[in-house]
């Protein structure tokens, strides 16, 4: 089965999956919603997002990652760098209704605050109706960390070299997922003991 | 899966039966906050204050956000009763289940008559006595918030109201227009109390109040272990509690704030609690509500002074017709302040577990680390679970790390705990026990103890 790659560039998407497959959403520096409707079984779905943030760009992101049907798969992956007086304000749901069971739905969000001026909200929602599921989500927020900095200095980067770097590394995260994803197939999930 | 066995449930709840001398009727107005205060001769500046908050009460409306509250009557809530001294009911009179529930919980024989309202009994007067004695000896105030306010009025007005003022929120202003009843502790500078203080220690006044108001100062390098509520369940009659306590906490000072709470599962507990830690000050709060119909709580720390640290550990535990709405909020105001929440929570038979934390690094708190764990258990296919955190961080030299987790008893663990010799039972006990063991085993031995005894007895589904 195919891949599906949707990027999306306006505000306010909402997109309903009804048929099953692999579907990978990316969006970088938009501000609404972004909603996905999981409606069949055995959708694989994957939400990206890069927030790369200077000046006094101000970003507010809403993404729902709502599962309607049993045996599907959801991941969102937000990261976002902000630097200057630049602010993110980011607020991601799951929500399992009760009928989806042996759903897995997963959220990371991780940014990295390079400027005093600079502000990040992140507010990651559970709202599990189902029990036989599996839900995490994960949210880290900080600087780049001094001993990585120390690190490449030793090596004879300059503080602003290292810091470069480590942004770079940190976006890359993002493409190397999306190069992953591109790479790696589809993989059927096994629904053996759904409860009526 | 036979899950459904475990049970907080009211069904060992019971009513004292209450001696009133005098009762302020149904509803609140201008006129009954005038004659509460009057009743209890307070001064001039507790009555101004009673009534400001009245008129906020009046205007504020109901939380939008948050637990379902539409169906409060505030017209059908008795704001004040003022009890007999000394209540008289007999041990012998309670049901035979009650007894039992409590010997097979292992509460102890002084407490048991106390949680039944035999509170003229004579051992516990003893205990109390000398636990009074040990504490004046070390200039501890340990008195209920009535008396505070006539033996110590420069110290109630000092505080009251300075953390939590009426205008934080609808019900912080209702506590603060009727409140009656609470602790008043005050830790003189570097005296450290030993025994945890327990509100049934308390026995010249009502331990359990509708709109209590506690107030905790702990003195530079002072520390102190405050305990309320019981692993037995309490039986309110009236069906709204509104509690608000506030805790300051001076440089190097160390207080604990321990919760059991059991309310019985008609009653709305929505109690506001905050603490103010300065410098080096450490706060914990843990936080367990397995009762009450609806809970909204999420004690606070402002973490005011370079150096405090402030720890949230809660259980909530919804069953039938419950939602447990609980939290933690921790701001961080100074640099170099560290703050831990970790939630566990469990729900089952269409009960419904919420955690909502809110999360702030002001600009000035440099090099401040924050860590959030919430872990919710599902014991079945018709409850519910939620995490609504919300992080703010306006500081880049800070380190703010969130995590969760959802899921259901495995039945591979199940089975493999049955393979070896274990009944279903026994481990899903074990299970559930060893879900809450890391908040468990911050609660004192006793409680901790009850507390395991009680998910023990409920997985039974059989008391006495």
């Amino acid at each position: 089965m195919k891949t599906t790659f949707i990027q999306i560039a306006r505000e306010n998407s909402y997109l309903v999956i009804d048929t099953p497959g692999k579907y990978v959403v990316f969006f970088s520096n938009i501000s609404g919603t972004v909603s996905c409707r999981i409606a069949a079984e055995h959708v694989e779905l994957y939400l990206v997002g890069l927030y790369d943030m200077k000046k006094n760009e101000k970003y507010s992101i809403r993404t729902e990652q709502i599962h309607v049907a049993p045996c599907s798969f959801s991941d969102l992956y937000i990261l976002s760098v902000a630097d200057n007086s630049s602010s993110l304000n980011f607020s991601g749901l799951i929500r399992i209704e009760k009928k989806a069971q042996q759903s897995h739905a997963y959220q990371k969000n991780q940014n990295l605050i390079l400027s005093p001026s600079a502000f990040v909200s992140s507010s990651p929602i559970l709202e599990i109706l189902a029990d036989d599921v599996f839900c995490t989500h994960g949210s880290t927020s900080g600087p780049i960390s001094k001993p990585q900095l120390s690190y490449l200095q030793m090596r004879g980067l300059s503080l602003q070299e290292a810091t470069t770097l480590s942004v770079a590394g940190f976006k890359q995260l993002v493409y190397d997922r999306l190069e992953k994803l591109k790479s790696t197939s589809y993989k059927i999930h096994t629904c053996s003991t759904l409860k009526k | 899966m036979k899950t459904k066995k475990i049970n907080f449930g009211y069904k060992y709840g019971f009513s004292v039966k209450n001696k009133n001398v005098f009762t302020a009727g149904k509803g609140l107005s201008e006129e009954k906050v005038r004659m509460i205060s009057h009743m209890k001769q307070e001064p001039e500046w507790m009555l101004n204050k009673r009534l400001q908050a009245y008129h906020f009460f009046q205007k504020e409306k109901m939380p939008s956000w948050g637990a379902d509250l539409s169906k409060i009557n505030f017209d059908d809530i008795t704001y004040f009763i003022r009890s007999t001294d000394k209540q008289v009911n007999s041990w012998d009179d309670l049901p035979k289940e009650i007894k039992d529930t409590y010997d097979r919980i292992g509460v102890p024989e002084a407490e048991k008559k106390f949680l039944s309202g035999v509170s003229a009994q004579y051992e516990s007067e003893v205990i109390y006595e000398k636990v009074q004695e040990t504490l004046v000896k070390q200039g501890v105030i340990f008195c209920d918030m009535d008396t505070a306010l006539k033996k110590y009025p420069e110290i109630v007005g000092e505080y009251f109201g300075t953390l939590i003022p009426y205008s934080d929120n609808k019900f912080a202003a209702l506590n603060t227009s009727v409140w009656s009843g609470g602790s008043f502790v005050y830790i003189p500078k570097n005296v450290k109390v030993a025994l945890p203080l327990q509100a049934y220690f308390r026995m010249n006044a009502q331990a359990f109040g509708q709109f209590e108001r506690t107030l905790i100062i702990a003195e530079t390098g002072s520390s102190v272990h405050y305990i309320e509520g019981c692993t037995a369940p309490i039986y309110a009659r009236d069906s709204l509690h509104s509690a608000v306590v506030e805790i300051f906490v001076k440089e190097g000072a160390r207080v604990r704030y321990t919760t059991v709470q059991n309310w019985s599962k008609n009653v709305y507990n929505l109690v506001t609690k905050r603490a103010r830690a300065d410098k080096n000050a450490v706060v914990e709060w843990i936080d367990c509500n397995l009762g009450s119909q609806i809970t909204m709580k999420y004690p606070a720390v402002y973490l005011m002074g370079d150096g405090a640290r402030g720890e949230v550990l809660s259980i909530a535990f919804a069953g039938s017709g419950q939602h447990q709405d609980a939290g933690a909020k921790m701001i961080h105001f100074a640099p170099n302040t560290s703050s831990r929440i970790v939630s566990k929570s469990i729900s089952k038979e269409g009960g419904r577990a919420s955690y909502r934390g809110l999360i702030q690094v002001m600009p000035q708190a440099t090099n401040s680390s924050v860590f959030v764990s919430c872990d919710a258990l599902l014991l079945d296919e018709t409850s519910r679970s939620d995490t609504y955190p919300t992080m703010r961080i306006k500081n880049n030299e800070s380190i703010v790390q969130h995590e969760a987790t959802v899921e259901k008893i495995g039945e591979e663990k199940l089975l493999y705990l049955m393979a070896r010799g274990l009944s279903r039972i026994d481990a899903e006990t074990a299970f559930v026990n060893g879900f809450i063991e890391p908040v468990v085993k911050e609660i004192p031995l006793e409680y901790s103890v009850e507390l395991n005894r009680l998910i023990r007895l409920e997985m039974e589904g059989s008391v006495g």
